[in-house]
């Protein structure tokens, strides 16, 4: 019911049709993608999980265009996302509309997040062009948005029960279970809970010390516990409440770099992160909606370096960081074609950690957006007014300056031809982000002034999509060319394990690019149905902070010019079989394209089998899945390999 | 544990041959040149990156080979090259974070021994190598100092000093160890260790500012200690060690300026990479400050990493580690302190090492 509302107000902005007709076209779009949005967004749906062979969030999203995943290898490995070469910090994260904030490091693991409770990821440029959505989402140069599952119950089965255990290579066990239940008419709730064992262990190959057998990736054991609660009400679609906890435990290894002559590691790394978040959502008559976001979370780090050479015989920290946090937005209808909205973020944080000298600091964010969308023909105009202020404190040493920035943002799309589904779009965001508190305090000896890294993006795509009647069901196409430029870039070094980086900061950066996506399907015909889907991606992003040094107009570090991926996949009844592959062009781990510092670019090829069948009366879909068909060696992160073909069996049943 | 060692040297030995035909991805050309004189440049790479190279510039040529060990090897040297020295026919690259002192051919770096210094599991981390009658001493961050004979290439002792120990000098008979304990922050070690060389104990420490790194003595009995403090409350400064009686001569934060972290001393002179991005020449038979810097044509250096001085040519060489992040340089200049030429270094140059004939 949800969705399909959804798809209704999205034809609405789209075409100004009858009611009647929309209905029909409605039935048609449930399978095309929505591509003809203000800004390039793309998305993925749990069904279509297994066709990427994807494990976790930043597997489900690698192959989209513009992103760029920083994966360090393994089930523990840390797994980042990059958009348009801009690093992970200007990405927000949201977990049903809710940033996940980690002014820590800015950056989200992805490799935290089991694709298990999750219905729906989307990765906007910009932002989504939803006018009703907290400050914060309208606060970073792109957005990655995770939904999970809502309980879909009917009155004749108030319940499901979904169980499911996946396995494989790494000693994979992965068992999960999702409640859903129908409370009353208003009331209904949803439990996950998953828990992840792998010893992480892979072979690799090591080039340059002399090794001529395959070494075996250690200290990469994972167990991890995450559980997942909501609680829905609904007394109708426009007036909504729902609360929604969420615990995250693990305990990991951290293989390291590979290190020649050197193979032992020890560190270890664990995770104990709580949040709760409650949302309401009210339409009024009047057309005015409200949206209410109340978020309370706790992320605990601890590191551990049993061997790190100091006089208690190893390093043992502990970080903790706390956050309140509430956002009102608040949405109205002057007229039936403009439409305006303003919201309101306040964020307090604290930050503790018993490292040497540490300043203990806390950070008050305030946030208020003005946005404002304006439909008229042809043409949809969008346009926000940002304005952040930070504001920090310290027990000891020195607070980063207070700032109060103003961020604007313009969209507009236009629909030159009445018989052609033929969109022209462009975007303009200026947008910053604050250092983090790690830049800012992590060993800060002596003071560091970091000024935050700022980010203009331009963008201009052309969009198409057809219905068809004969083989093909549909076809869409988007096409985008951006250029970024990126002030006081400050950028993140692999240092001495994943968890800890050690930062540069390069200055300017200038960013060209051009993503480009396809997608179609072919009509069911006997049963069997072909899909296929192609993200292509050019990025040239250059040092241009300095004509004197000797990075001069290099291309960044870790930034490849080219990347594509391609995905099809044959459907016969319940069965699917898909075919992923990911080419990516060489990359420079540093600031000097020289060949000294080449890693060279990869060719990774996936493959899944997904069949839904009923053994007495429930329904149970088990797939097959191998990651890195043809065995190569390769790495994104130097240093760091990733393990060779792995494979990966799944049951799950539905009561 | 050691036969896993010993497989591994065996194999690395046993391969090198074949390595070219072995490797499909990369091209390793093994290159026999011969290093007649020129300079070699120790880069430390970036931490935890196996990028550590062995640059060589040759005098007769004016070429630049990148990376002279895997050259000769093919073989990489790993992660953080940190010292590098010259001892009768051998050099000793001594790299940190892989754990190991890769004994080379001085002349064409031809691998004749890659000793491993691990305690069982542990690797010990070593940092800085010096020479004294055909023995190696080689201090390493698990605060020891091995002892390795320099024709076995066996270590035959590890003496155990202060925490993190980092450069070390020979002096009047005795070695000198600066302990640093620059690892444990906030905390760090304030003494330098004296061993006997004739017992190979350790037989007292000298409280010096705190934070000790570099090393450097002279003939006039001055062992000069440079102390990078604790990065608040405590200042770097410099403590000169009297090689007689080890007391403490002098203890300044202020004698030459604003303290780097290096300093070689050759004749008369000591040269000084000063934070303030000179080279600070000290005359140490008078104890004063003859040149505020030695470089006179204005060249700039952006990050001075290590320096050393030709004694037969008066040259000094000052390598630049940029942002550290990127290829450093070499500068060479001239006894009147004219830049003569400079070239371009791996990532960190931190270490200098001369050939001559």
């Amino acid at each position: 019911m949800l969705t399909c509302l959804q798809l209704i107000s999205y034809k609405t902005l789209a075409q100004s049709d009858t009611t009647k007709k929309l209905k029909e076209v409605t039935v048609k779009a449930t399978t095309v993608p929505k591509v003809q949005t203000l800004t390039p967004t793309q998305q993925i749906t749990n069904k279509d999980f297994a066709r990427y062979s994807a494990f976790n969030v930043a597997d489900a999203v690698r192959n989209f265009s513009g992103v760029n995943i920083k994966d360090y290898g393994g089930i523990g490995g840390l797994k980042t996302i990059s958009v348009r070469s801009l690093g992970a910090n200007h990405t927000a994260v949201l977990f049903d509309g809710v940033q996940l904030n980690d002014a820590q490091n800015g950056q989200i693991d992805l490799s935290k997040f089991n694709l298990n409770n999750v219905q729906e990821i989307a990765v906007y440029n910009g932002q989504s062009e939803n006018l009703l959505q907290p400050a914060r989402s309208f606060a970073s140069a792109s957005v990655l948005s995770i939904k999970t599952i809502q309980p879909a119950l009917t009155l004749q089965k108030p319940y499901q029960i979904q169980a499911g255990v996946k396995g494989g290579s790494f000693g994979l066990v992965n068992p999960y279970l999702q409640w859903q239940q129908s409370i009353s008419k208003r009331w209904s709730f949803i439990a996950n809970a998953n828990y992840v064992y792998a010893n992480g262990r892979y072979k690799y190959k090591v080039d340059g010390d002399g090794s001529d057998t395959l070494a075996i990736r250690r200290n990469g054991d994972v167990r991890s516990l995450q559980a997942d609660a909501a609680l829905y009400w609904a007394k109708s679609d426009s007036n909504k409440f729902n609360i929604h906890v969420n615990y995250y435990n693990s305990k990991r290894g951290l293989p390291g770099a590979v290190i020649f002559y050197n193979p032992y590691a020890s560190q270890r790394l664990e995770n104990n992160d709580i949040f709760a978040q409650a949302t309401y959502e009210h339409t009024w008559q009047s057309s005015i909606r409200l949206l209410i976001n109340t978020k309370l979370s706790q992320l605990k780090t601890r590191y551990l370096d049993p061997e790190f050479l100091n006089q208690q015989g190893g390093l043992d920290q502990h970080y903790n960081q706390k956050e309140v946090y509430q956002s009102v937005a608040l949405a109205y209808h002057l007229t039936p074609d403009w439409e305006v909205s303003y919201a309101a973020d306040a964020s307090y944080l604290k930050m503790d950690a018993d490292i040497y000298n540490y300043a203990y600091p806390s950070r008050f964010t305030l946030l208020n957006v003005l946005a404002t969308n304006f439909t008229k023909g042809r043409w949809q105009l969008q346009g926000n007014l940002l304005q952040t202020n930070l504001n920090e404190m310290v027990k000891k040493g020195v607070a980063s300056k207070s700032r109060s920035v103003l961020s604007p943002t313009l969209m507009v799309t236009l629909k030159p031809f009445d018989n052609s589904n033929l969109q022209i779009r462009a975007f303009y965001k200026n947008i910053f982000r604050a250092p983090t508190l790690d830049e800012l305090y992590f060993y800060a000896i002596v003071p560091r002034t970091i000024k935050p890294e700022f980010v203009k993006q331009y963008d201009m795509g052309i969009t198409w999509t057809k219905n068809f009647n004969n083989l093909l069901e549909y076809i869409t196409l988007t096409t985008d060319a951006y250029y970024n430029t990126v002030s006081n870039k400050i950028l993140a070094v692999p240092n001495k394990n994943p968890a800890i980086f050690s930062f540069s900061n390069i200055g300017k950066v200038d960013i060209k690019g051009v993503d480009v996506g396809l997608k179609t399907q072919t009509k069911q015909q006997n049963g069997w149905r072909g899909l296929l889907s192609a993200n292509y991606t050019y990025q040239q992003a250059t040092d241009v902070s300095d004509p004197t040094s000797s990075t001069y107009q290099n291309q960044i570090p870790y930034t490849p010019k080219n990347t594509l991926a391609l995905n099809a996949g044959v459907n016969y009844k319940q069965l699917g079989i898909y075919y992923n592959h990911i080419l990516s062009s060489s990359r420079y781990y540093t600031g000097n394209n020289v060949p000294d510092y080449y890693v060279p670019g990869y060719s990774i090829s996936d493959a899944s089998a997904v069949c839904n069948f009923i053994t007495g009366k429930l329904p149970v879909t088990a797939s097959v899945e191998v990651n890195n068909l043809f065995n190569k060696n390769y790495s994104i992160i130097r240093s760091f390999p990733m393990p060779g073909r792995s494979y990966r069996l799944s049951i799950q049943i539905t009561i | 544990m050691k036969q896993f060692k010993l497989k591994n040297l065996l194999s690395a030995v046993a391969i090198l041959s074949v390595l070219a035909s072995c490797q499909k991805d990369k091209k390793i050309v093994v290159d026999a040149r011969v290093a007649t004189s020129g300079i070699y440049v120790l880069n430390q790479g970036n931490f935890n990156a196996n990028n550590s190279t062995l640059s060589f510039y040759d005098y007769t040529t004016k070429s630049t080979t990148s990376d002279m060990f895997s050259a000769a090897n093919g073989t990489k040297l790993g992660d953080t090259g940190n010292d590098a020295k010259i001892y009768g026919s051998k050099m000793y690259i001594v790299v940190n974070v892989s754990s190991t002192v890769e004994v080379v051919s001085a002349k064409t770096v031809k691998s004749i021994k890659q000793v491993k210094l691990f305690n069982g599991a542990v690797a010990r981390q070593p940092r800085y190598i010096v020479f004294n009658k055909n023995k190696a001493y080689i201090s390493s961050y698990d605060g020891t100092v091995a002892v390795m004979d320099t024709t076995t290439l066996a270590i035959e002792k590890y003496i155990t000093v202060g925490r993190n120990p980092e450069q070390m000098v020979v002096s009047n008979g005795k070695l000198y160890v600066a302990n640093s304990g620059g690892l444990s922050f906030g905390n760090p070690d304030k003494t330098v260790s004296v061993i006997d060389l004739n017992t190979l104990t350790e037989t007292k420490k000298i409280q010096v500012i705190a934070n000790p790194v570099s090393m450097a003595a002279d003939s006039y009995g001055n062992v000069y200690v440079l102390s990078t403090g604790d990065y608040a409350s405590i200042l770097p400064g410099m403590t000169i060690i009297d090689n007689n009686t080890d007391a403490v001569k002098t203890q300044s934060t202020t004698l030459v300026g604003a303290y780097g972290t290096a300093i070689i001393v050759d004749g008369d002179f000591a040269y000084f990479l000063t934070s303030d991005k000179k080279v600070l020449v000290y005359n140490a038979k008078t104890q004063t400050v003859a040149k505020a810097n030695f470089i006179t044509d204005g060249t700039v250096i952006k990050t001075p990493y290590s320096i050393t001085y030709d004694s037969t040519t008066g040259e000094v060489f000052v390598t630049d580690a940029k942002d550290y992040a990127s290829n450093g340089e070499l500068f060479a200049f001239d006894k009147n302190g004219k830049k003569e030429y400079s070239i371009t270094t791996g990532i960190n140059p931190g270490a200098i090492v001369l050939v001559n004939k």
